[in-house]
């Protein structure tokens, strides 16, 4: 057997313990992705937590912004580290997913040395709608900074024995940062047919082209595409029916197989809408699609803290019960940082209480600010392991929690970590 | 219809083009600029607001308002007296350094023109120096900072520290907004006010200045 004949099985091998325990064959112990899995379709041992590393990693490792995001293996060592040294049960190499493809269209970006690179919305792509004639797809894994994102990924996949989650950017956000998202608005009203145009253009020649690639390169078992600009209330329902949902539904046709689930994840804004339920409906239909084999749908159905804050946590977790979908929650950033460490102990116990249920959640820490206290991740995490155990008790505020010592990150890192240079 | 139900329609609903065809026949018919403003587009504007506030209107309608909006005011404000153009008070506005993001400014300077208030916006990535110099300056009543993302806003503190250090903090009350930002953030690095959304905002701005 090849290697990557091998690498196959055994993500095969892990994904099959994940499921068997998630639907109540429970033999043996998980590590973090099968407890990922296994939350994903029933009851794992404990609601597992997701972390994106990204600009915290880079703060915490000491890198400029250039190095994280341009250089595979200080990007994915560092982020590694940060996941390993907070424990946390599985991580997804995060970097600005957004900007990738419309850099490799040709928009600018800005770049800073302490954050994210950001497009220039100064300068979109297509000032003028005759524009889009000069447009050309790139040129998929070596245009703009592809081949970063496919290196890091295979560091990745070397490291941790799976493929990493892979991302696109969804169409619509693309159409939004290439043309300006007053000049979309617009042309949306004014020159409907101009839009769908250049959504078949990105979703097409530059999305499908680019998950291709990443699926040859990685064999990612799950895309996901995330469509920010695609929330309420920037666009109405309405038009993310006409001018978003019908291009994911092709791309995801285009590249999904019964190995590879690709997704949408929608974005938020439950809150801003009368019913929140249409909202959370049409992210299902976002996502249901997004593999071939049924027996593996629906996937997870995420959901922002602002929106859960706002609607009530035991709603969405009212609907996906109904729909009998896994419900990913974030953890508010705001308050990863500025704590207290009681404040964010208390979030826990609420989130366990009202969204845990009987199995499918995940905890998601998209975004870690760059100035959050170590002790502040320490004690979320340590809280999670300890009182995220299924069933749920139901006397969350009389237990114990112990919160283990560890050693700063540096020292650390020095004994434990990968270098975070080019070495 | 009277022309300034069409033109309070035409901005409301975010036609430009027809906003500024009533706009022009109205001159032409030698109506004062300030009454256009103040009976149509105003209404106009204010409409759209109460629509949003209301979860009637999503951005995109309240963003094509505001284009029509201020397609109509930039025709108009040379035609103002200088009286009428300082209107009910002074507003400087600008999303704080690192952040590119405009969207909700502009929407708040449209709200704030709206209702009266004179606006200098500067614009989007506005390093602290240029707001202190801008507060130096044009001495307005209120200062603005927007910030989008939880790493930008960190540069709120600093932009309002830089007022203390200028000894111009007593002189401006100082309001944060944008996505990122909470009321509690706001109290934290001693804001005078926060909005969580234009409208929002133009409340804060009224009360602070003692008119709400």
């Amino acid at each position: 057997m090849d290697a990557k004949a091998g690498f196959q099985l055994g993500v095969l091998r892990r994904m099959a313990r994940g499921l068997a325990y998630g639907v109540g064959w429970r033999r043996d112990g998980l590590d973090g992705y099968e407890r990922l899995i296994a939350a994903i379709y029933g009851q794992p041992d404990r609601v597992p937590v997701l972390m994106q590393p990204y600009t915290y990693a880079m703060r915490l490792n000491r890198l400029s912004a250039r190095t994280f995001f341009t250089r595979p293996r200080p990007f994915i060592h560092a982020s590694m580290n940060t996941a390993r040294y907070f424990e946390v049960d599985f991580w997804s190499p995060v970097f600005d997913f957004y900007n990738i493809e419309v850099e490799a269209l040709g928009q600018t970006l800005i770049w800073r040395e302490e954050s994210e690179p950001d497009v220039d919305t100064r300068r979109p792509l297509l000032p003028e709608r005759e524009s889009f004639s000069k447009l050309k797809p790139p040129v998929p894994g070596k245009s703009g900074r592809m081949p970063f994102v496919l290196e890091s990924y295979e560091r990745y996949s070397e490291l941790m024995g799976v493929p990493p989650i892979v991302y696109a950017c969804s169409p619509f956000t693309m159409a939004v940062l290439i043309r300006g998202y007053v000049n979309l608005i617009r042309d949306v009203r004014r020159h409907p047919a101009f839009v769908h145009r250049l959504m078949e253009f990105l979703s097409m020649e530059v999305v499908v082209p680019w998950i291709q690639k990443m699926a040859e390169k990685v064999q990612p078992s799950m895309v996901t595409m995330s469509d920010a600009w695609a929330s309420q209330p920037n666009v109405t329902t309405e038009m993310v029916r006409e001018f978003c949902l019908p291009y994911i539904h092709k791309i995801i046709a285009a590249t999904s197989s019964p190995t590879r689930t690709v997704l949408d994840t929608g974005s938020w804004g439950e809150r801003w809408v009368k019913d929140f339920r249409e909202v959370l409906d049409i992210k299902m239909e976002m996502m249901v699609p997004g593999n071939r084999f049924p027996a593996l749908r629906p996937f997870f159905l995420l959901v922002w803290n602002e929106d859960y804050e706002e609607v009530g946590i035991s709603h969405v977790r009212g609907y996906a019960e109904e729909k009998r979908v896994c419900l990913m929650l974030n953890f508010s950033p705001n308050l990863i940082e500025e704590g207290p460490v009681e404040a964010i102990l208390e979030m826990v116990r609420k989130l366990l209480r009202e969204g845990a249920g009987k199995g499918r959640m995940v905890l998601l820490l998209n975004l870690v600010p760059m100035g959050t206290p170590p002790e502040h991740l320490h004690a979320l995490v340590a809280s999670v392991k300890q009182w995220g155990n299924y069933p749920i008790a139901h006397d969350l505020d009389l237990l114990p929690l112990k919160i283990p010592e560890k050693p700063n990150y540096g020292i650390w890192r020095e004994k434990e970590g990968l270098p975070v240079d080019e070495s | 219809m009277a022309w300034e139900e069409e033109l309070k329609r035409a901005i409301c609903e975010g036609e430009e083009e027809q906003a500024e065809r009533i706009v022009s026949a109205a001159l032409d018919e030698n109506i004062n600029p300030w009454e256009i403003l103040e009976r149509g587009a105003i209404p106009g504007i204010i409409e759209a607001g109460r629509l949003w506030q209301e979860g009637e209107y999503f951005l995109p309608d309240v963003i094509l308002a505001t284009e029509a909006y201020n397609q109509v005011s930039v025709a108009l404000e040379p035609l103002l007296s200088e009286g009428e153009r300082r209107g009910r008070g002074s507003v400087v506005i600008g999303s704080v350094e690192g952040d590119a993001h405009e969207i909700g400014k502009n929407i708040v300077v449209a709200m704030l023109r709206g209702s009266g208030y004179q606006v200098t916006d500067l614009g989007i990535d506005v390093e602290k120096e240029a707001f202190v110099e801008s507060v130096r300056e044009s001495n307005p009543d209120v200062l603005g900072l927007g910030a989008y993302m939880t790493t930008t806003m960190r540069r709120m503190p600093e932009v309002i520290q830089s007022l203390i250090e200028a000894g111009l903090r007593e002189r401006v009350k100082v309001i944060v907004g944008g996505a990122a930002v909470t009321e509690d953030y706001a109290k934290k690095i001693g804001a005078d006010g926060y909005g969580k959304d234009a409208a929002q905002a133009v409340s804060l701005v009224e009360r602070l200045l003692g008119g709400g």
